[in-house]
């Protein structure tokens, strides 16, 4: 028998039940949306395009959706017009709750009922209706909470591996809540379906709905200790829920945001790692226990043994630009840095920094206590002794070059980030861009290569300006053929460059924003190099960026320095 | 455009600090800009497409004018009701347009970015909730919303409500077309009626809707007639005419001035040259303020955008005399709720009677129906015999511009329309 697959807590699953119906959740995440880039525009949320993916697949031959928000409208009238199912139907679930609309939803109930006993050629059987009520059951234990548009199982178990505390999905579909009242007597269908359409109307909101104020019960639950709010790209709900709840979240709150494939969540895991960092549990050890065993032994008492050397500390930095190394002594003093450039292999250029700074201080790998790795590149090294997200190694090495700094910038190669920090150096916010390269190190490198200059001579640039010139377009292709055009138009070379170091203030300071960044700011990365941007970014965020000669070596310091925490 | 610029920068520069100070600054130029549409007219539209301009001019400075007296819709909200307790309803469509058209809308959008709100909304509503978080917006008496036509609409406005403590009202329209979908309606229309007494102490008289109805059938009906006459006229028409009735035929339908506009236009059709070039009928909103799509239908008489389907998002079936269920009618018939099909089958037929030989069904960025039933449109439309360019762009945000392959597509296009010759 076909399964007959649903995507919305709004569904009448029981009445389903009650045909007969075998039903199931879709939201698996798909490799990619190759099918469904053939028969629907590429703008429209991931998750309606995975559900166009599992149809064209041929996995499924019965849907029953709600009219949840135009995506889904849309996936309808194109599954509609394809004909690939054998039964499709969308019920028009209203915005309102109140006694008219529960009317209103009692008889679309009663034609959906219709439709799909013809379908099924079943009738409808009361006591599989009661039957099929089941209540979720509520841990009361300290817990993570998913919150937001509705997160793919392959991604929710992605998080669900990195965070240290149980996650609960309160997503969307997740947090369904339907049979609480006492059910009327009888089988009258009417009466039944009367009651029905109150207790689906009744349940927790969706963003959806014209009055959403019933969410709050989500986020006072004495034992949720952080929230992890995802929102799907080009689904627009949700994020006027973190524009609230970001203001007045009293918990560690991180924002994810998803395009609902398995390749582009891959990206989201060093900000997973890095929240499961911040909210500073001790299980959250992102180094595979194989790893563990082989790096340091371990004893009988099950503590680790660690190799002690000359009191030599390394730290490595992986980042999708260049490959940085920092050794430091037993007195935390920095003794060596190295930057290079990163090749082809992430591995093969971390060895060749690691040796070019032991060559630089005369020392041997053995003399090496303690080795950690950060940033992009982490993974792929097998040497290190534990691996840790850059955000934290950034947090951890600005604070040591100036404790007053609360708030880090660093714009690196593939993405830029703002991180939050406390007295003591410890992440209590950050957030990362979005995949888009607008506003990260790329952008200029493409922006300098169009102008046909080297990214050092385009630092130098921009300084002084005549013309005040704006880059209106944040994508980077378009913004090229921007630059382009105002080549072709000879306006001057530093007053493009003026526009196009604003773009990327824009960009920062929006992200300063959503942290709620405070006095003193650093500038961390390579990016920071770059006077004309900084200057900008002064003027855009009203202050004057912190920047350190070591700003470019800041990860791999403190990525040394919890290399040092090791011993 | 130098100007303009200077002007939108320097608004946007006071902004943050002066809101107060930018609203009047906004009400001058605006002001000034009515003035010339009164006192020198662009001689290049008909006299109708005069008329309209500085309707819209003035529907749009009330606000910064007159807060008290007006009210933040959605664009389609019946406004009758609201006109009879004497509100001046103003929509986000439009009010973000003209902040776009006075280069003000970059701040505005980065401001709801800034807040959280995301990119991919659409920015017509980015715009409208920057302004308002920045004190652009002026303070409205009242906001009144349906879910018609989009998801946007259940968001913004309900956090608009927050921002400004006013009170709100929401219509819920269902989006199967029947009988009991209008009754459910028609129900939250009496209600709406209530709600706007309270908020304005004013009583809303029976007769005077049931009259007030009978105008917006009139008016549908004149505007109807007219896009039939004008089908083989050559009517030279700017980019910003369509969107501004667009606009007035929703929001200012009911009111003497819509309907003198639907009637000047009929006077002026009648006068009006022979059709010569390529006439085009455009789905969804129109990026006024592209270079590119000036370039190419700015005043042409190769091709003349001859409407807008946003114009005629219902017809005038409905029976006045009983108003609340006429309104209603309107509301749960509109041709952008429910099915695609219903909307593109609707532009099929207006296309028809505007005798367009090609459609531009324009893809808006964010607006998820519209990209959502873009490909379905494209075939329905062809197998209606009318070539259909899909243009992706956005009409009220510069930054997602792309006007290199704006050009592209959309001279292409042309092109191929002209070679095609006329349509059978």
């Amino acid at each position: 028998m076909n399964k007959t697959y649903y995507v919305c807590k709004y569904t009448p699953l029981e009445l389903l039940k009650a045909f007969g119906g075998e039903c199931e959740c879709l939201n698996h995440m798909p490799e990619g949306f190759e099918l469904a880039d053939q028969i629907v525009n590429p703008n429209i949320c991931g998750f309606g395009k995975a559900l166009l993916e599992a149809v064209m697949s041929g996995n499924v031959h019965e849907l029953v959706l709600v009219n949840c928000c135009d995506t889904i409208r849309s996936v309808y009238d194109v599954l509609k017009e394809s004909g690939r199912l054998d039964f499709l139907y969308l019920m028009d679930v209203l915005h309102s709750t109140d006694a008219c609309s529960r009317d209103l939803v009692a008889m679309q109930l009663e034609d959906l009922a219709d439709a799909y006993g013809r379908y099924k050629n079943t009738s409808f059987d009361a006591e599989k209706f009661r039957s099929a009520f089941r209540m979720a059951e509520h841990k009361s234990s300290p817990h993570l909470s998913v919150m937001g548009a509705r997160m793919g199982t392959e991604l929710f178990e992605m998080v669900q591996k990195a965070m240290p505390l149980p996650v609960l999905n309160e997503t969307c579909v997740n947090n369904r809540s339907v049979g609480r009242s006492a059910m009327p007597e009888g089988s009258d269908r009417a009466a039944l379906m009367q009651w029905y359409a109150g207790e689906l109307l009744s349940q927790i909101p969706c963003m959806r709905m014209a009055d959403h104020t019933g969410r709050k019960q989500l986020y006072n639950d004495p034992d949720l200790k952080g929230i992890i709010y995802h929102t799907v790209k080009f689904c627009d709900f949700y994020s006027f829920e973190y524009a609230e709840v970001k203001n007045h979240a009293q918990l560690p709150l991180l924002k994810i945001e998803s395009d609902y494939t398995i390749s582009g969540s891959g990206q989201l895991l060093t900000r997973l790692q890095a929240f499961a960092e911040s909210i500073g549990s001790s299980e959250a050890s992102y180094l595979s226990d194989s790893q563990n065993s082989q790096r340091y032994p371990v004893n009988e008492a099950g503590e680790r043994k660690h190799k002690m050397g000359k009191g030599y500390f390394a730290g490595i930095d992986s980042g999708s630009t260049s490959t940085d190394v920092v050794i430091l002594d037993k007195n935390k003093t920095m003794i060596a840095g190295i930057i290079i450039p990163t090749g082809a292999g992430a591995a093969n250029s971390a060895e060749k920094a690691l040796e070019q700074a032991l060559t630089q201080v005369h020392i041997e790998r053995d003399d090496i206590d303690a080795l950690v790795t950060t940033g992009y590149g982490r993974g792929a090294i097998h040497s290190g002794d534990k691996s840790i997200t850059e955000i934290t190694c950034h947090a951890r090495g600005a604070h040591f070059l100036d404790p007053s700094v609360r708030t880090v910038i660093d714009i690196g190669g593939q993405d830029s980030k703002v991180i939050r920090l406390d007295e003591n150096g410890n992440v209590v916010n950050f957030v990362m861009n979005d995949k888009c390269a607008a506003g990260t190190g790329r952008f200029l490198e493409m922006m300098a290569r169009t102008m046909e200059m080297s990214l050092d001579e385009m630092s130098m640039r921009g300084l002084t300006y005549n013309e005040d010139i704006t880059i209106s377009s944040m994508c980077t292709v378009f913004a090229e053929s921007e630059v382009v055009s105002l080549i072709a138009e000879n306006k001057d070379t530093d007053d493009i460059v003026h526009g196009l170091n604003k773009a990327v203030a824009v960009k920062t300071a929006a992200l300063v924003k959503r942290v709620i960044g405070q006095e003193r700011y650093m500038m961390t990365g390579g990016v920071s190099k770059n006077q004309g941007l900084v200057s900008t970014l002064n003027e855009k965020l009203g202050t004057q960026l912190i920047i350190d000669e070591r700003a470019q070596l800041c990860g791999a310091l403190g990525a040394a320095l919890f290399a040092a925490d090791l011993i | 455009m130098q100007v303009i610029d200077t002007f939108g920068h320097y608004v946007e520069k006071v902004c943050d600090n002066k809101p107060a100070f930018s609203r009047w600054m906004l009400k001058t130029g605006w002001k000034l800009q009515d003035a010339r549409f009164r006192i020198a007219p662009d001689k290049r539209l008909q006299p109708a497409d005069q008329y309209l301009a500085a309707l819209m001019m003035d529907t749009m400075l009330m606000p910064l004018k007159k807060p008290d007296d007006c009210a933040i819709v959605s664009i389609f909200t019946p406004c009758e009701l609201l006109q009879e307790v004497g509100l001046h309803p103003y929509n986000v469509e439009a009010f973000s347009c003209y902040l776009s058209a006075t280069h003000t809308e970059r701040g505005c959008i980065q401001q709801a970015e800034n807040d959280g709100i995301s990119e991919t909304l659409c920015s017509y509503h980015k715009t409208f909730l920057g302004a308002a978080d920045r004190g652009l917006l002026p303070k409205p008496r009242c906001i009144i919303y349906t879910n018609v036509t989009c998801d946007a609409n259940m968001l913004t406005f309900r956090r608009l409500a927050d921002l400004f403590q006013v009170p709100v009202f929401f219509l819920d329209v269902p989006m199967q077309q029947s009988d009991i979908s209008v009754r459910y309606v028609e129900k939250q229309l009496h209600e709406m009626a209530l709600f706007l007494e309270k908020v304005t102490g004013k009583k809303i008289d029976a007769e005077r809707l049931t009259r007030r109805v009978a105008r917006s059938k009139r008016t549908l009906e004149n505007y109807q007639n007219y896009q039939h006459l004008r089908a083989d006229r050559n009517i030279p028409t700017d980019l910003v005419s369509p969107l501004y009735c667009a606009m007035t035929n929703n929001i200012l339908l009911g009111t003497h001035a819509e309907e003198k506009y639907t009637r000047m236009l009929l006077q002026n059709v009648e006068n009006a040259p022979l059709k010569t070039g390529k006439h085009i009928y455009w789905m969804h909103t129109i990026p006024y303020w592209s270079a590119a799509t000036k370039d190419l239908l700015l005043f042409k008489d190769s091709f003349q955008i001859v409407g807008d389907e946003l114009a005629e998002a219902c017809e005038p079936d409905f029976d006045p005399e009983n108003p609340y269920l006429a309104m209603a009618h309107r509301c749960v018939y509109n041709y952008l709720n429910g099915d695609i099909s219903r909307r593109i089958e609707a532009g099929i037929r207006h296309a028809e009677n505007a005798g367009a030989d090609g459609v531009v069904w324009f893809n808006h960025w964010g607006c998820k129906h519209t990209l959502g039933g873009s490909q379905i449109a494209k075939r329905k439309f062809e197998a209606a015999g009318f070539p259909t360019l899909l243009l992706d762009g956005d009409g009220c945000d510069r930054s997602h511009g792309g006007e290199g392959q704006t050009s592209t597509r959309l001279g292409a296009f042309l092109e191929m329309l002209e070679a095609g010759g006329n349509r059978t």
